[in-house]
Formats: structure tokens, C-alpha cells, sequence
């Protein structure tokens, strides 16, 4: 009745190097234990109140560094540009099974609370905790959802290409007039009054800036998420 | 009662973590690693974190968990 | 009991101790595991520890939130807001990251039929 089992060696080689490693780590990390840090916000979170910005992560992210998120922006497009390459199928699968009838209706009522409810995400960034990408996720996965529960839906891949085209450029031409007026990559040429703060038009381009961002990142999103569904028996 | 709380809840993350990683079927261990998500979300939370929270919740509960399973269908693993 | 774990120097030992476990968990199944998604939700795991690591050590018990609304205008006694947002970069690029690698291993199982790391030995011939 007892079942003897002995552990491989590579489950035992893998705990004694990993834990030897975590040890010795752990072992300088608890000597220097933080007792006050100095806090390199203080000062930023005195700009943010000048900005009229609610928000001061949103600030952080959009306006002082901006050019963090441009690049980010562009690891996202690598990212797909490669799925897109690798998993792009040139023909379209016969699907031989029709979905569940309770999902197909449920997803008809879901998909526009979801889309709503990313679009208030979106818009109210520089508000309360929210933003770009947090939305243009939420979209996506809404999407998801349509491509799932629908025979025969599909986003148009031209749709995506010139949505995500604008979206980039967009951005990129707002930070040159913000050089051309301001001397100043991506500054702040709109108007922003600190009486202002709490209402939606508020903060001058950095709700425009964030909105951007979260169609380029939505789509994109959409765009992954399609070359990697499957539908039907055969490949 | 804070300490006991962020105690209580890396307990939970820990166990689902190493549960998540010695399961036979690939379906439980990625839904397993859903509940990591959940666990570092709530810390999060109790950390004043409000945006890090709400994008850990979206990313990585939500499309990173699902892009897994789709890989499942392609690879041709046993569900 | 409860008064004791409150102290601030107290909670930053169990974050540390309790995130480098985590750590040591995506470690250990990096090591020993085979397929290919158990790989790679090992990698997510030790990602998230990190950012666990990362955050708690900045947690003061009397400081609130950086967002200023009605009732919350004491702009020392707010939250670092420089943290949270190089954390939301790198949430973004680690998803980006591991979708990838989880397509190249789908092609890689079109071309050779193989799932598990102790398979792949095409360069050894």
C-alpha cells in the first residue's frame, strides 16, 4: 500500500542551485533595509499641482516622461509586427462547428458595456486611476469575445493598419509642434489653468496625448489576439 | 491588522504559485496562474497603488492568461 | 500579535522575505520543468515578485494614493507617483515579450513536432 517514490536528480540539483542563489540575495537585501527613503517625487508632485492634473501618475507617464512612453509604444509594434509575420495565416479555415446558443446571445448584450466602460477608462486618465493602456486593453478583450462566440466576424486588417498608422503619427506630430512653439519636445501648448483641475478638459494635451495612446495600444492588441485564434478542426 | 493581512496573502500567492507550476494538465496550471494575478492584485491594492493595481488586473489576469490558452489549442496538448 | 506585525520595519521584512520566495518558486520551476507554457508561466511568475518587491518597500501606512481629489489636497503626505509608473511600463513589455516567445514556439511545434526542451537536439548531429 505505500507508493515509494524517489525525486529525479534534477528536481533536486534545480531546489539546492536556486535556493543557494535566493539565499545569498536575500541574505545582502535584508542587511540594507531602507530606513528613510529619499523620495525623488517630492518635487514632481509640487509640478503636477501647476499643471491642473488630478492624476499624478498620468503625468508622470504622458508629460515628463513622455519619450519613455513613445518607446514603449514601439516595443508593443515590434511585438506585433512579429506575431503578425509568424502566425498569419494567408486563407481563412472552414469552421465546421456553430457556437453555444447562450454564448452567442450573451456576447451580443456584453461586447457594448465592455467597449463602454474601456472608452470611460480611456477618457478619464488623467482623473482617477485609469489611462491608455488599461482601455485600449479592455478593448481588445472585447474583441476577443466577439471572435469567439461569432462564425463568420472578423475586424478588417486595413481598418487596423491605418488606425494604428494615425495613432503613431499623431503622437509624434503633436510632440513637433510642441518643439515648434514651445522649444520643447512634446510640451504643453494648450491652455491649463490649476482652477480647472477636476473637470474633464483639463490639463491641456495630456488627455489628448493619453487618448492616443490607448487607440494604438487597443489596436494592436486586436491585432495579436486575431493572428492567434484558431477556429475549426484543420489547420 | 495590516501586517497580518499582506502576511496571509503572500502565504496564499506562494501555495498557488507552487501548485500552479507541479500540475500534470497545462489547462490547470494556467489557470492557476490566473489566481497568482488575482493575489498580487489585492496587494497591490493594500499597497496605495491604484493604477499599478488596475493594469495588473487587465494585463495580467486578463489578456496574458488568455493568450496561453489560445497556445494550447495550436500546440495540441491533451486538455 | 497583530500590534507587532504593524511596525513598519516588520512589514518590510515579510514583503522582502515573502516576494524572494516567490521568486524562488518561478526559479525552481524554470529549472525543472519541460514543456514549453510551463517555461514560460515560470518567467511571469518571477516577473511578478519582482514588481511585488518593488512596490511594497515604498508602502508608509499613513500616506494615501497620489491623485488629488475632494478630501485628499495634503500634497506631503501622498504617495511616490515616480514608482508606479515605470511598473506600468514594465507590466506592458513583459506581456508583450511573452506573447512572442509564445508564438515562436508555436512555429517552432509546426516545424519539428516536439513540445518538451529535452528534445531539441538538431544541432547536436
Amino acid at each position: 500500500m505505500s507508493i515509494k517514490r524517489t525525486l529525479p536528480t534534477s528536481v533536486l540539483s534545480g531546489f539546492a542551485l536556486s535556493g543557494a542563489f535566493v539565499l545569498t540575495i536575500l541574505q545582502l537585501l535584508l542587511q540594507n533595509i531602507p530606513k528613510d527613503i529619499d523620495r525623488a517625487g517630492d518635487s514632481l508632485l509640487q509640478l503636477n499641482a501647476s499643471e491642473g492634473v488630478a492624476n499624478a501618475v498620468t503625468t508622470v507617464v504622458v508629460y515628463f516622461r513622455g519619450f519613455d512612453t513613445l518607446g514603449e509604444i514601439a516595443v508593443l509594434f515590434i511585438a506585433a509586427l512579429g506575431i503578425g509575420l509568424m502566425l498569419g495565416e494567408n486563407e481563412r479555415c472552414v469552421i465546421k462547428a456553430q457556437s453555444n446558443f447562450m454564448l452567442h446571445t450573451g456576447a451580443k448584450l456584453l461586447f457594448p458595456i465592455i467597449t463602454l466602460y474601456g472608452v470611460y477608462v480611456m477618457s478619464y486618465g488623467h482623473l482617477s486611476p485609469g489611462g491608455g493602456f488599461q482601455g485600449g486593453v479592455i478593448i481588445a478583450s472585447g474583441i476577443l469575445l466577439l471572435l469567439i462566440s461569432h462564425r463568420d466576424f472578423e475586424v478588417p486588417h486595413s481598418f487596423i493598419v491605418w488606425l494604428e498608422t494615425l495613432a503613431g503619427v499623431a503622437y509624434v506630430l503633436i510632440g513637433l509642434i510642441g518643439l515648434l512653439t514651445l522649444d520643447v519636445f512634446l510640451g504643453n501648448f494648450l491652455p491649463h489653468d490649476v482652477s480647472q483641475m477636476g473637470l474633464l478638459l483639463s490639463g491641456g494635451i495630456i488627455p489628448i496625448i493619453y487618448i492616443i495612446v490607448g487607440i494604438k495600444v487597443g489596436s494592436e492588441m486586436s491585432a495579436i489576439v486575431q493572428s492567434l485564434i484558431k477556429r475549426g478542426d484543420n489547420v | 491588522m495590516i501586517g497580518f493581512t499582506i502576511l496571509l496573502t503572500f502565504f496564499g500567492i506562494i501555495i498557488v504559485a507552487f501548485a500552479s507550476i507541479t500540475q500534470k494538465k497545462l489547462a490547470d496550471s494556467i489557470i492557476l496562474f490566473m489566481g497568482v494575478g488575482l493575489g498580487s492584485v489585492v496587494l497591490f491594492f493594500i499597497f496605495n497603488a491604484p493604477d499599478v493595481a488596475l493594469t495588473e488586473a487587465v494585463i495580467g489576469a486578463g489578456i496574458s492568461s488568455l493568450i496561453f490558452l489560445m497556445a494550447l489549442k495550436h500546440l495540441k496538448a491533451e486538455v | 500579535m497583530f500590534e507587532y506585525l504593524n511596525q513598519a520595519e516588520v512589514i518590510k521584512y515579510i514583503v522582502t522575505i515573502g516576494s524572494m520566495t516567490l521568486f524562488f518558486v518561478g526559479l525552481f520551476g524554470l529549472l525543472t520543468q519541460k514543456h514549453f507554457i510551463k517555461i514560460f508561466i515560470s518567467i511571469a511568475t518571477m516577473e511578478t515578485a519582482l514588481f511585488l518587491f518593488f512596490i511594497g518597500n515604498m508602502f508608509n501606512k499613513d500616506f494615501t494614493a497620489p491623485i488629488i481629489s475632494e478630501g485628499f489636497t495634503d500634497i506631503a503626505k501622498m504617495n511616490d507617483p515616480i514608482p508606479h509608473a515605470m511598473i506600468l511600463t514594465a507590466i506592458v513589455i513583459g506581456m508583450a515579450v511573452l506573447a512572442l516567445g509564445v508564438s515562436m514556439s508555436i512555429e517552432y511545434y509546426k516545424l519539428t513536432g516536439n513540445t518538451e526542451i529535452d528534445k531539441m537536439n538538431e544541432m547536436r548531429h
